[in-house]
């Protein structure tokens, strides 16, 4: 089930074609060019792109009239008035996803490990939510959520939990926690998987050892299964967080970063300010800063966990 | 699994029991609702099932652009996949049989490129399109996703290609087979599970997928499905029976896709990269 281990390498990659090498040089370019051109192309042409915008005038309305403007878009950007609150509510929305996702996620992995009765079902019904258009996610949860027709307040009125529930997703108080509620719903199964093909790689022998010396159900759990999953659970951590800090559909089918800005990150920030405001000068300084967290990101990733495996790498 | 381990606990059941209903119920509410007229949705007094099955939500649709924007996401979906399959498996055949770059290393060029913020390349890409005349065609969003579908299904299929022994080819290759005739009659059979695999990510990707579509196209009639039901959701806030209807009609093809290939899905997961 797990693609995380790599294949056995059958031989020597193209050890048979030694013969023909001088003259088939070329022919490893034909294969891998045309993929990374389209890439090239697509991804990495932007995003130089972008960062050269940064320092540019720019704006939709008025195409081609671009000017430079050094670090003005920087400096406009970080004096602003919004500007802290949105990277707040970016870090807020990002820590706040991972520690639900990721927890919830190991313990979703931990139950579809054990022998249950109808596994299959359970395995498939729990990743239906990651599978399904976050535009569908978004109209089920509006629709429940709705304050005079959702079913969730109906409830909580009628068995006189709350006598007056708040509109969650329209109150500036309970949005940005519902939303973060729902990206727990859509997204943890998807690290629960990962996290469980870890889990099924973690030789069983180890832990009828540990049981045979007496270890307790949660010493089993924090001395075999935790270090089993380590570099699952990294990149369980990296995947949530960037796609967090990433995501715009979580947020904007929802609230379009509202109600008074109370949902408003980096994304949404970058996007209104583009297409709406249609300054793209300041929409991809923004866009920048974005792109400069998850370098950060990166380089944190990189010297924590590949920093530690070098040398146990198989 | 092995088969000597011990029978779980009720409260493993119990948690797995919970689990289903949290994942599922929601979609079924909406199954159920959207059965409802609007009387029923509307009234403050709310029963789970409806009185009678009402159909009149599912022909409202008709009223709109719903079922083209059906056939725009079918047709962005199928061209993206073919693409991003035909270039994947090139690339992934040159990586797995002429180079040496690592798994691990494979692995983390993929992570990097999933990582580069969506926003921020829609910016410049949203100027280029538009310089090339493709605002609001269904050409320019299918290149667009296949690019982005391109690094997980090359690393995938590389790695699919990789168990495939060299010396089938070879073989192939003595028999006058040429390379490129190799690939396609004697490696991809085998590795045909990792081509499902990528291409149930990229569907999932397109049908998925909301900012470029939302920014690069603004005809209605050329809309795909996020698009066309988010502009939905806006303008009948208070139909919500016509939205669920559209809602399911949209679920469906999503969970017969998902039946079928569901240990596909759980491979794309099992491959560490955010969908």
């Amino acid at each position: 089930m797990s693609i995380l281990q790599a294949p056995p390498a059958a031989r020597t990659p193209g050890a048979g074609t030694r013969v023909r090498r001088r003259r088939r040089r070329w022919e490893p370019v034909l294969y891998i060019a045309p993929a990374f051109v389209v890439m090239a192309l697509i991804i990495g042409y932007p995003v130089i792109s972008a960062i050269g915008t940064s320092f540019l005038h720019s704006s939709l309305a008025a195409p081609g009239k671009d000017s430079f403007a050094g670090f003005s878009n920087y400096v406009d950007l970080i004096g602003s008035e919004e500007f802290l609150g949105v990277l707040g509510r970016t870090a807020v929305w990002a820590i706040a996803s991972l520690v639900t996702q990721v927890g919830l996620a190991l313990f979703v992995a931990n139950i579809l490990n054990k022998k249950l009765f109808a596994r299959g079902f359970v395995r498939t019904s729990i990743i239906v939510p990651w599978v399904v258009p976050s535009v569908i996610v978004a109209l089920i949860w509006r629709f429940l959520l709705d304050p005079a027709q959702g079913p969730i307040n109906a409830l909580l009125r009628n068995s006189g939990l709350l006598e007056a529930p708040p509109a969650w997703l329209a109150s500036t108080a309970t949005a940005l926690p519902t939303l973060i509620v729902i990206g727990a719903w859509k997204w943890t199964p998807f690290a629960a998987v990962i996290l469980l093909a870890g889990m099924q790689q973690i030789p069983h022998e180890q832990y009828e050892a540990a049981t045979v010396d007496g270890a307790s159900a949660f010493r089993r759990w924090f001395h075999i299964t935790l270090p089993g999953i380590r570099t699952s659970l990294a990149l369980v951590c990296l995947t949530t967080i960037s796609g967090s800090i990433n995501n715009f559909n979580g947020i904007w089918l929802f609230t379009r970063g509202g109600p008074v800005g109370s949902t408003d990150i980096l994304t949404t920030l970058a996007y209104r300010t583009a297409f709406q405001d249609l300054d793209l000068g300041m929409a991809a300084t923004a866009s920048v800063v974005i792109f400069v967290l998850m370098l950060i990101i990166a380089v944190v990733y990189f010297f924590v966990v590949e920093g530690r495996s070098k040398g146990r790498r198989s | 699994m092995t088969t000597d381990r011990t029978h779980s606990s009720v409260w493993s059941h119990l948690g797995a029991a919970v689990l289903v209903l949290v994942a599922l119920v929601p979609f079924g509410w909406m199954f159920v609702s959207s059965f409802k007229s609007p009387a029923e949705l509307n009234g403050v007094d709310q029963r789970l099932l409806p009185s009678h099955l009402y159909f009149g939500n599912y022909t409202a649709l008709l009223d709109t652009n719903f079922f083209r924007y059906f056939l725009n996401s079918a047709m962005v979906a199928v061209g993206t996949t073919l693409i991003a399959l035909f270039l994947a498996i090139l690339a992934g055949y040159g990586l797995a049989r002429f180079t040496f770059v690592g798994n691990r290393g494979m692995l983390l060029i993929v992570v990097a490129a999933q990582m580069f913020p969506a926003v921020m390349l829609v910016i410049p890409l949203y100027t280029t399109v538009k310089s090339l005349n493709l605002l609001n065609s269904l050409v320019g969003l299918t290149v667009v996703y296949v690019s982005f579908a391109l690094p997980f299904c090359i690393w995938l299929l590389r790695n699919y290609f990789l168990a495939v022994p060299v010396e089938i080819e070879e073989a192939a290759m003595i028999d006058g087979c040429s390379r490129f005739r190799a690939l396609w009659k004697v490696v991809l059979p085998p590795a045909m599970p990792g081509v499902m695999a990528a291409a149930v990510f990229v569907v999932i990707q397109v049908w998925e997928e909301f900012l470029y579509a939302n920014t690069f196209i603004d005809t209605d009639k050329k809309w795909t499905l996020s698009v066309g039901l988010n502009s939905l959701i806006g303008e009948y806030t208070t139909d919500w029976g016509r939205l669920l209807a559209a809602g399911v009609v949209v679920m469906i093809p999503v969970l017969i896709v998902f039946a079928y290939l569901q240990r596909y899905v759980t491979a794309i997961a099992g491959g560490g990269v955010k969908g």
